[in-house]
Order: structure tokens, then sequence, then C-alpha cells
């Protein structure tokens, strides 16, 4: 135990100076946008797994991370706002929509199945109001972010080094957080909330505005780690930042690592982004739909045996009810 | 504006038969094996597929292009329990949620190999059934016809042959059903070939009505969904009632404002009843 502690502090450490080195090294700049993608996806997953690891299994945070990139790439767009203040903006948004659906969820006791259809409704929803206001979203067609070249107080930048390390800083902000939790009152609350609710409310314990918090936090960081993908990639359609797609994608990479522990949504997120960039570069030039059925059966596969094998002790807590 | 009104509800109630026959696969499924089946849509639309493989591109008659497909769909849903349900059955929800949802993306790609991504239908040339000024699609008609007459005789066999009462007895009580001498597990499959012979029974009824595409399913499943769940996820009959709702107001909306509002009312109503009544119209109590 001592010894796995010892690693276990050291490893990350490690892990940290190798990223932070990795660009200075001569490596493509392939390696580095797909590190890129590797922390942003990450930070989501991170996030989601904020609610995740107490239960509270959310299918829709695709709609807090649409709303993040949207309301900050259309209020740049229209009103020119700096995408800076914009995140925050976006933020706060996805912050308000995860109150309303969360606190009505929480006052009326929908939990299980029920809470994650309910936010894969939400999903859609959004998705869906994104297609029907596309004289200002764009639709399903999507919208790029006007384009200004390399400007700090646009979010813009023409090199990848710098999203690079943008993400990195925030995905160690988003970590740094779910360390924070652990340290307050609120996980003990949470996790006593996860373990059997009623057990917990007769305790003392206040659902509601522990629920809250957790959602409020994970919302306004997802919506964050929206923004980011949203600046990187210069485009956002409803297919790439919300959806049920998406959606369904976030606790795909949390669960795959384990969502149970901080690092767990961070190598699922690895495992998932090099796979499907591999299976893109390997097979995706000629035979696009069979890489991606390759892609299908791959995470069909992984998700039967990989999280028996490698995180199956913390599998009892998954989804408790 | 009056008489566009009751046309939009009476093609709401037409579709709505069609709805409630989407829906029962799924309720099926929910109710005996417990599962969400996020690829519920993607199988109606390889029934589709394969509806129209058998008819237009091997020549082969409807009738015999349509039990082709029914049984092919059935295998399939067999194969899905053997390879993917079955395995994870004590696994986590959430994780046979998206080992399902995975199939999606297996599925969808599938289609855009074999078929690309083309729009495909079969041709029918049905007249269009007008009295006093309300007009009805004949293919509307048939299949709500159809969808009456197949979930009769979906109800005939839940009730009335020993299979059907094996099959609801594990959707009650799996363990007591056990002690019955039921294996559920043999039941598991005989629901899930069940499931897919349904998805292919509801494709045929849609290939007067849809053209398909790879990505035809997504919309339907959340739609079956949001039909399961305000009719009480495994009530059957909360489903039938769920499926002339949605269908109504889809109508409704459709005409009043668009589509696409349309179904974004479907989505807010349908979030309202889960936060007002979880259990949905029918249903007894949230299980939890």
């Amino acid at each position: 135990m001592n010894g796995c502690g010892r690693i276990g502090k050291i490893l990350p450490v490690v892990l940290l100076a190798v990223l932070i080195i990795l660009p200075m090294l001569p490596v493509s700049t392939y390696i580095i946008h797909v590190a890129t993608l590797i922390f942003i996806w990450s930070i989501v997953a991170t996030t989601w797994s904020f609610m995740g690891r107490f239960g509270l299994v959310s299918l829709g945070h695709g709609a807090f991370m649409g709303m993040g990139a949207y309301v900050t790439v259309l209020l740049f767009n229209h009103a020119g706002l700096s995408p800076w203040i914009g995140m925050l903006a976006g933020g706060l948004a996805a912050c308000f929509m995860g109150a309303v659906l969360g606190y009505a969820c929480f006052r009326f006791g929908v939990i299980g199945d029920y809470f994650a259809l309910v936010t894969l409704a939400l999903a859609e929803l959004v998705a869906l109001l994104v297609v029907a206001f596309r004289g200002v979203t764009g639709g399903s067609l999507g919208l790029t972010v006007r384009s200004v070249g390399t400007s700090v107080w646009y979010f813009q930048f023409d090199n990848r080094i710098y999203f690079y390390y943008i993400a990195l800083v925030a995905l160690g902000v988003v970590l740094f957080i779910w360390r924070w939790i652990d340290r307050t009152d609120m996980r003990k609350a949470l996790a006593a909330i996860g373990e059997d609710e009623l057990a917990a409310s007769s305790l003392g314990v206040n659902i509601i505005r522990n629920k809250m918090a957790i959602t409020l936090i994970s919302t306004f960081f997802t919506a964050l780690g929206g923004t980011i993908y949203a600046q990187y990639l210069l485009y956002l359609s409803p297919e790439t930042v919300c959806g049920v797609g998406v959606s369904l994608s976030i606790p795909f990479k949390a669960i795959l690592g384990g969502m149970f522990t901080l690092w767990g949504p961070f190598i699922g997120s690895a495992i998932i982004v090099s796979l499907e960039e591999y299976i893109r570069a390997a097979y995706g030039g000629t035979y696009t739909s069979i890489s991606q059925i390759i892609y299908g059966v791959a995470l069909v596969v992984l998700i039967m045996f990989l999280p028996k094998g490698i995180f199956g002790t913390l599998r009892e807590k998954f989804y408790s009810k | 504006m009056g008489e566009q009104l009751l046309n939009a509800l009476i093609n709401g109630i037409l579709l709505g038969g069609v709805f409630a026959l989407l829906a029962l696969g799924l309720n099926l499924i929910f109710g005996v094996v417990k599962i969400i089946h996020l690829a519920y849509g993607q199988f109606v639309m390889m029934g589709f597929y394969l509806v129209y493989l058998f008819y237009e591109q091997a020549g082969l008659p409807m009738a015999l292009a349509i039990f082709l497909a029914i049984a092919s769909m059935a295998a399939i849903g067999f194969l899905t329990q053997f390879v993917v349900v079955k395995p994870l059955l004590n696994a986590p929800r959430l994780n046979q949620l998206l080992a399902l949802a995975s199939l999606i993306i297996v599925f969808e790609n599938f289609a855009l190999f074999v078929w690309g991504a083309d729009y495909r239908g079969i041709p029918f040339d049905l007249p269009i059934i007008e009295i006093s000024n309300i007009f009805i699609r004949t293919s509307s008609f048939i299949a709500f016809l159809g969808a009456l007459f197949v979930m009769g005789a979906l109800y005939l066999f839940l009730n009335k042959t020993y299979l059907g009462l094996a099959i609801r007895a594990v959707s009650q009580d799996t363990d007591v059903a056990k002690l019955m001498g039921i294996n559920p597990s043999m039941i598991y499959y005989v629901t899930m070939a069940l499931g897919g012979a349904l998805t292919a029974v509801v494709a045929a009824f849609f290939v007067p009505i849809y053209t398909v595409h790879p990505h035809f399913g997504s919309a339907f499943t959340l739609t079956a969904f949001i039909i399961v769940v305000l009719g009480g996820m495994g009530n059957l009959l909360g489903g039938f009632i769920g499926a002339f709702l949605i269908g109504i107001v889809t109508s409704v909306a459709a005409v009043l404002t668009s589509t696409e509002v349309a179904e974004i009312v479907v989505l807010v109503i349908f979030i309202l009843v889960m936060l007002i009544r979880p259990q949905g119209i029918l249903g007894s109590g949230v299980s939890s």
C-alpha cells in the first residue's frame, strides 16, 4: 500500500512533466493535435464524473458542452465579445440550464434510469433548438468561428501548441477541483446520497442542495470544455458538440477509464481518442464505413472487458440506485 | 384552420398507431430483459433495408421479402442477446446501455457500407382517401390497421400461450419465475428475437411511408423511448396510450408551427411528465 501510494504520487508528476515538455520535443503536429483533443475530452469526461461518480448519471452533458460552445461563439460572431468573457457566459448559461433541470429532478426525486433518460432528452432538445434556430446558429450545417488570426484576447491562435497548453491547464484545474471536492463535506454527503438516498436524508443530509452544488460545478466546467473545443476547431455543429451522440460518448470515456478514480476519465479519453484517430488514420481514407464498424465493435468489446478487468473492484458503486 | 386541425388530429391518431407498434418491441425488451435498448431505432432501420434488399434488389415477392426480413431481424435480435446483452446482464446498467449504444455506430456504418448514403425507398402508388375534406394517406391507414392487428396478435400471444405466460412471469418477477421452472435466460433470447422481429414488422409498415438512409433510425429510438417512458416502462397498455398522445401532439403541433417545433414540444412534454410523474401515465411507482 505504501509503495503504491508513492507510485501514485510520483507517476502524475512524471506524466505532467512529460506532457509539459512534449511540444518542445521534435514530435509531429499531429501528435500535438491528438494530445490536445485528449485533454479537451478529458476535461469534459472528468467534469461528467463529478456527477457520475455519485450516481448522478447524466446522458445529457452534450447539452452543457454545446451550451458553452454555442453561447461563446455566437456572442463572439455576432457581438464581438471576447471568448474569454463568452466562456463565462456559456458556463453560466449551462449552469442555469443544469440548475433548472437539476432542481426539478432532485425536487421530484427523479433518479437512476429516469434521470438518465431526462438528461438524454435534454441533449436532444438542445440539438433540436440549435437546428430550429438555424438563422442564428447555422443549424445542422454548423457554425464557423469568425477568424481573426492569432489574438490572445479573442482566444484564437494559429499555432496548435497554445491550445495544447490551454487545454492542459484547464485539465489541471478540473483535476484539482476533483481533489478539492474530495476534501469537502459535500463529497461525504453525496457519497451517502449515492449509496442510499433515503438513509442519507434521514441523517439530515440536504439532498437537493448537495446535488445542486455538484450539478452546477459539473455543468459549468463541462461548458468550459465545450468552449475550448469550439475555439480549437473553429467549427461547431449540433453533431460535434451537443446531441445524443456526444452525450453518450462522454460517459463512455469516463466509464472506460473508471469514473471513480481521479485519472480514470483521462485514461478513458486517451484510449478512445487514440483509438478513434488510429482507426481513422489507418483505414479512414479508403474504407470510412468499415473503419467506423471496427471502431463500434471495439467500443463494445472495450466496455465488455475493460471495466471488469481493470476497474472491476470499483464496479459495485456504479450507477448506485 | 379548423379543418386543418381535424386533419392533423386524425393523421395524428394514425401516426399514433404506428408509434404504438414501434414502441411495443422496445417496451417488451425493457419489461422483460430490463435493458435500455438504445440501438432499437437502428434495428428498425436494418429491417427497412432488409425489406428493400429482398424486394427491390433480390426481386422477391413482397410477402416473402417481409417474411425474410422478419426472420433476419429476429436472428439479429437473438445474436445481440447472445453477443452483447447476455455477457453484460450483471454489469452496471450504464455499461449495458453504452454497449448497445455502440451498436448504433456498427449498424449505421454497416448500412452505409452496404447501401451507401443515398435515400432508398420502394415507390408505391397509393391513393389518398378523401372523406369530406379530410385527407388520409392510404399508407398511414394501412400502417394503422396493421399496427392494431399486430398488437392484437401480440396480446393474444402474451396472454393465451404458455410462452407468453412465461415472458410475462419473467417480466413481473424473475426470481419467482425461476422457482416456477422458467429459464429466464431462454426467455431473454425469445424476447430479444421477438423484439427484433417486431422492428422488421414496423419497418415493413414504414416502407410505403418513408425512405430509408443510414441515419434513419436514431429519431425513432428517441420517439419509442418517449412513448415507453410516458406510458410507464414495461407497461404495454400505457405505451399504447402514450403512442397516441405523442402521435397527436406531433401531428397537431406540426400543423400549428413546424415539424421541428413539434419535436421540441414532444421533448418538453416528455421532460415535464418525467418530472411530475416519472412512473408514467399508467406506471405503478418508480422502481428505484
